[in-house]
């Protein structure tokens, strides 16, 4: 190796200085032109946007840290902020502990197994507007398919969509439904990624399946779960379609989600300048949570 | 080498189909000063009126041969309209002619892009019904033509009343009969419900309470204006009333998006009453249900409904296109064109004069209880157009969302608004 | 002891409901197609139609705008993938193997730009295309949709966790980042390229607010677009929108099947490993 190595011809001098600095950023390049570029001008309009008092079809005025100040009293928010915490509290590990499950299934040969996996894949592709019709339906209170096997289960009928205190855990199934494909497939690829001698090894050395599961397979798919994780919560921060699928926010607000509130700030009630600062303050928050996220990986790798 | 040559190839090819997809845009109308005026009309609608509309467009060309009106509809529908012509707005790129929420247009009147129409000689604002008139003008100018006209009346269901021995609602009936109605006609066992009221919270879901707000004595706005006008026994006494309503069980709360489920309802005769605007009796006709109309019921005097129109608002591209949309509008929003798409439309005549026409009796018989609704614009009031209605119409809709699912006091729950409204109207706003 | 395909696996207990659970709403939509208005508006709601109704179907093909509809979908979807493949893979590679200074900072950046609602970012977005001339064009669709952090999100994770033993010797036998990435790292990325292929037609693909934002004319219309000329505020065509929703569904289903053969082949192909 080493004789090879000396053998190579010696490093152009821009290279030795800026590293592997110029061809990463052509790499680079496109991606964070469009992305960035295209995000510049929305960030910066929304970021002015909101200092002013504004509905998008008079000048309006500015004013200041007013809607700053505002939103720290909003309960209407504090609930929003409530609600996307519940939803997303419960959708990620939801939506990765059945994932999982799943895919272990699915990743056996047994027969069936191609519609299986088809079936499973089928929710992920249908958009939100028909999930949410198709949900209404299956939902509702008195004609519902859900509460007519709960009738037959003798457990008493739900409210479901239309009770103010379960509509917001029906959203979380619906979108367990339609998202745990995702998951599925990520942990498929990454079961049929699992070196088979390292199964093969711990089998030999005696373990049973549930070892082998626990031992060997699962800390494999530690990265995976972790980018599931990020992934899908990025996801459940941005929930709005489904929401305006299906409820509108009701009932009784139940089921207003950050993203839904900053629509009805900016476009019912025409105050949109109010809404770009909690959607400002929300982001705010959220790049604060990853930055001590970050900062923690860093001394903890620092001190291991 | 050769995969080089291959990102390079699909690299060109991406830059290749992009600038075809960008070449093949879509023009870009001027309209220029004293050539042909093209203008864009963005209705909103769907289905039978879009159709109807349609003709309409192909009818004022032919006949006008100075202004052209595209037959591009726009791609949005009535519930978007606000968001896609907002973002046009500030981006400079907006239609002249959009078809506009009542609710929505004292907003869209602090833009400067929207014409006003006070002084225009093509629209006679006085030709048509005060409650379109009212829609339409906020702050004492006309800002708007009226498109749409509807009211709330209560549509029966004869089969399920007849069914279960209760005799049909008359014109003399009350608030108390509607409640013991609604509790007679309601069958769980067969799961029947005697009525229904929208849950979501938004504008349908508060409009239906203006009523009873009305009859009761009370206003939206108070005198002044500065203040909210059912705070007190009409605000009350009227969500008492939903609040009494739902605890009997007799009202099917509708969370569904659009309150559609309400309709099926209906429709399925699973719902004895509704009360509904006359868009839906088409669709009544359709699902072949045996239905009657009744004016709203009263407290003790007026049957004041409300109306809830729409209408068509024209911004302003420049004097030659302004002036061409006026045109237009005036046109289409004349008796004859009025009665022409008034069935597929699901209106109301939006003017007196269109009940003077030839037609209009084949229109009036062409949907039974249709005169019943007609009739009953004489009792509709309609909403004030301010720029903080939304607010009190969402303040408004949570308090009764808390009465329907019996989760507050009446009392509190109306405080609770009240004090919303009230901050509302007292932002000076932007 | 070699696995092989049992009689009766216990699994079919699990997958059998999950797999019905899954595709019925689906299928519902299928045959809700079939049905006539008044029978879908018909509450508590049927699963079989009473008859063949294709009154759904006929006014969906017969709209004359309708194939355009279907091409513009398919336009943009197609460009969306491949610039996406393209993009997102030199992206993702460089975060994941090449340093350089401010990679955190721009990655970080990249994810960030997802934090901001759709729905504040897209007047200013318009006025972008409005200022460059391409309102109611494909162009308009296309252009943010070039590349999505999502997607560089995923290739980086793909590629950190591809062992670097390859990478290292290609670059000792002297070939370049370039050439590493399309002769190694890229045919070993297959399953997530298949992956960011299946998942960008499918956001394209079903996008609505942006288009109906963005465009104005018939033509133009993607499909979701369209299919919304069926629903009024009153009234709605609900055997046309279900079958609409069939057509839309159509493509990706055959994205997704095709996607799904990577995963298979991948099983396969072991010679890969090790």
């Amino acid at each position: 190796m080493s004789s090879e190595a000396a053998a190579a011809p010696p490093r152009p001098l821009a290279k030795r200085i800026l590293g592997e600095t110029p061809s990463a950023w052509v790499f680079v390049a496109p991606a964070a032109v469009i992305i960035v570029g295209l995000a510049i001008v929305p960030i910066g309009w929304s970021l002015v946007l909101s200092f002013r008092a504004s509905d998008l079809l008079s000048p309006g005025h500015s004013v200041g840290f007013a809607n700053y100040d505002a939103l720290l009293d909003d309960p209407d928010l504090r609930s929003a902020v409530g609600h996307t915490l519940v939803f997303t509290g419960l959708f990620v590990p939801l939506s990765i502990v059945f994932g999982l499950l799943l895919a272990i299934a699915l990743n056996r040969p047994i027969r069936l197994i191609g519609f299986y996996r088809t079936a499973i894949l089928l929710p992920f592709i249908a958009s939100t507007a028909v999930q949410g019709v198709l949900f209404s339906y299956i939902f509702d209170e008195r004609f519902g398919v859900a509460n007519a096997v709960l009738d037959k289960l003798g457990i008493a009928r739900q409210g479901f969509l239309g009770d103010p205190d379960q509509a917001l855990l029906v959203i979380v199934l619906i979108a367990l439904w339609g998202g745990v494909g995702f998951s599925v497939i990520i942990y498929l690829a990454a079961l049929q990624d699992v070196p088979r001698d390292l199964v093969d090894a711990a089998r030999v050395d005696g373990a049973k399946r549930l070892g082998v599961l626990r031992h060997v397979v699962l800390p494999q798919l530690m990265p995976v779960t972790v980018f599931l994780v990020i992934w899908q919560t990025l996801l459940s921060l941005q929930l709005f379609d489904l929401v305006y699928a299906t409820t509108r926010g009701g009932p009784l607000d139940s089921t207003v989600v950050v993203v839904y509130y900053v629509y009805k700030q900016a476009f019912v009630l025409f105050n949109a300048g109010y809404a770009a600062a909690v959607a400002y303050v929300v982001a705010a928050f959220l790049i604060a949570l990853a930055c001590l996220q970050i900062l923690y990986r860093r001394l903890s790798a620092r001190h291991a | 080498m050769a995969s080089r040559a291959r990102v390079l190839m699909t690299v060109v090819a991406l830059a290749a189909t992009a600038l075809i997809a960008v070449s093949c845009g879509g023009d870009d109308d001027d309209g220029g000063s004293g050539g042909k005026a093209k203008l864009t009309f963005w209705h909103g609608q769907t289905e039978m009126w879009a159709d109807c509309l349609a003709t309409q467009i192909a009818e004022f060309n032919r006949t006008h041969k100075n202004i052209e009106v595209s037959s591009d509809t726009g791609g949005v529908v009535a519930d978007r309209m606000l968001q896609k012509v907002t973002a046009g707005l500030q981006a400079g790129n907006y239609p002249d002619v959009a078809y506009v929420f009542g609710s929505d247009l004292a907003n869209f009147a602090k833009s400067d892009k929207l014409v006003d129409l006070t002084d225009s000689d093509k629209i006679d604002i006085d030709a048509f019904y005060p409650a379109g008139r009212d829609a339409a003008t906020v702050d004492g100018r006309v800002r708007a033509v009226p498109a749409l006209i509807d009211n709330l009346a209560i549509v029966y269901n004869r089969k399920l009343f007849k069914e279960a021995g209760v005799d049909f609602p008359n014109d003399d009936w009350t608030w108390d009969d509607f409640r013991a109605t609604a509790k007679q006609l309601t069958d769980d066992a067969r799961g029947i419900v005697g009525t229904g009221w929208p849950g979501t919270g938004d504008e349908d879901t508060t409009w239906r309470i203006w009523p009873l707000v009305w009859q009761l004595g009370g206003d939206i706005l108070s005198e002044d204006g500065d203040t909210v006008g059912f705070d007190g026994a009409s605000g009350e006494g009227a969500l008492s009333y939903v609040r009494d309503l739902s605890a009997d069980g007799s009202v099917y709360i509708d969370t569904s998006a659009g309150s559609e489920r309400m309709n099926q309802l209906f429709q399925s005769n699973k719902m004895a009453m509704i009360a509904t605007g006359p868009w839906n009796l088409p669709d009544f006709v359709d699902a072949k249900v045996d239905y009657g109309v009744a004016l709203l019921p009263a407290f003790q005097g007026e049957h004041t409904t409300i109306a809830g129109p729409d209408v068509w608002a024209i911004f302003d591209n420049g004097e030659n296109r302004a002036k061409a949309a006026e045109e237009f509008v005036g046109w289409l929003t004349s008796a004859e064109q009025n009665l022409t798409c008034a069935t597929q439309a699901g209106s109301l005549p939006t003017r007196e004069d269109v009940t003077k026409l030839d037609g209009y009796q084949d229109y009036v018989n062409s949907l039974p209880g249709l005169t019943k609704f007609v009739d009953n614009l004489q009792n509709a009031q309609v909403r004030p157009t301010i720029a903080e209605y939304p607010q009190i119409s969402q303040a408004m809709g949570k308090a009764i969302g808390l009465m329907l699912f019996q989760k507050a006091e009446p009392a509190d729950a109306l405080q609770d608004a009240v004090d919303k409204s009230n901050a509302a109207l007292r932002v000076p706003g932007p | 002891m070699r696995e092989r395909a049992l009689p009766f696996s216990p699994w079919h207990l699990l997958l059998a409901p999950a797999a019905i659970l899954f595709a019925l709403p689906f299928a519902w939509m299928v045959l809700s197609s079939f049905m006539s208005n008044a029978q879908i508006n018909h509450f508590p709601p049927t699963i079989i139609p009473d008859s063949l109704h294709v009154v759904g179907w006929d006014h969906v093909l017969r709209r004359a705008t309708f194939p355009s509809w279907f091409v513009n979908s398919m336009i943009v979807a197609s460009v969306t993938v491949v610039s996406n493949l393209v993009f997102c893979s030199l992206a993702g590679y460089a975060f994941a193997r090449l340093r350089f200074r401010g990679s955190s900072l721009l990655f970080a950046l990249i994810i960030a730009t997802l934090i901001i609602p759709f729905q504040l970012t897209m007047i200013p977005t318009f006025i972008v295309m409005e200022r460059l001339n391409l309102v109611d064009t494909l162009a308009a669709l296309i252009i943010p949709g070039l590349v999505t952090p999502l997607g560089v999100f995923l290739m980086r994770q793909f590629f950190v966790s591809l062992p670097r033993e390859v990478e290292e010797a290609a670059r000792i036998d002297g070939c370049s980042r370039l050439g590493v990435l399309l002769h190694v790292a890229i045919p070993l990325a297959r399953p997530a390229l298949a992956t960011l292929a299946a998942l960008t037609f499918l956001i394209s693909w079903n996008d609505l607010l942006w288009p109906v934002i963005a465009i104005n004319s018939d033509e133009t219309f993607t499909l979701p677009l369209g299919l919304t000329t069926f629903q009024g505020q009153h009234t709605q065509d609900w055997a046309a929108v279900m079958a609409g929703n069939v057509i839309t569904a159509v493509p990706v289903v055959v994205a997704f099947l095709l996607a799904q053969r990577t995963f298979i082949e991948s099983l396969t192909s072991s010679a890969v490993k090790g």
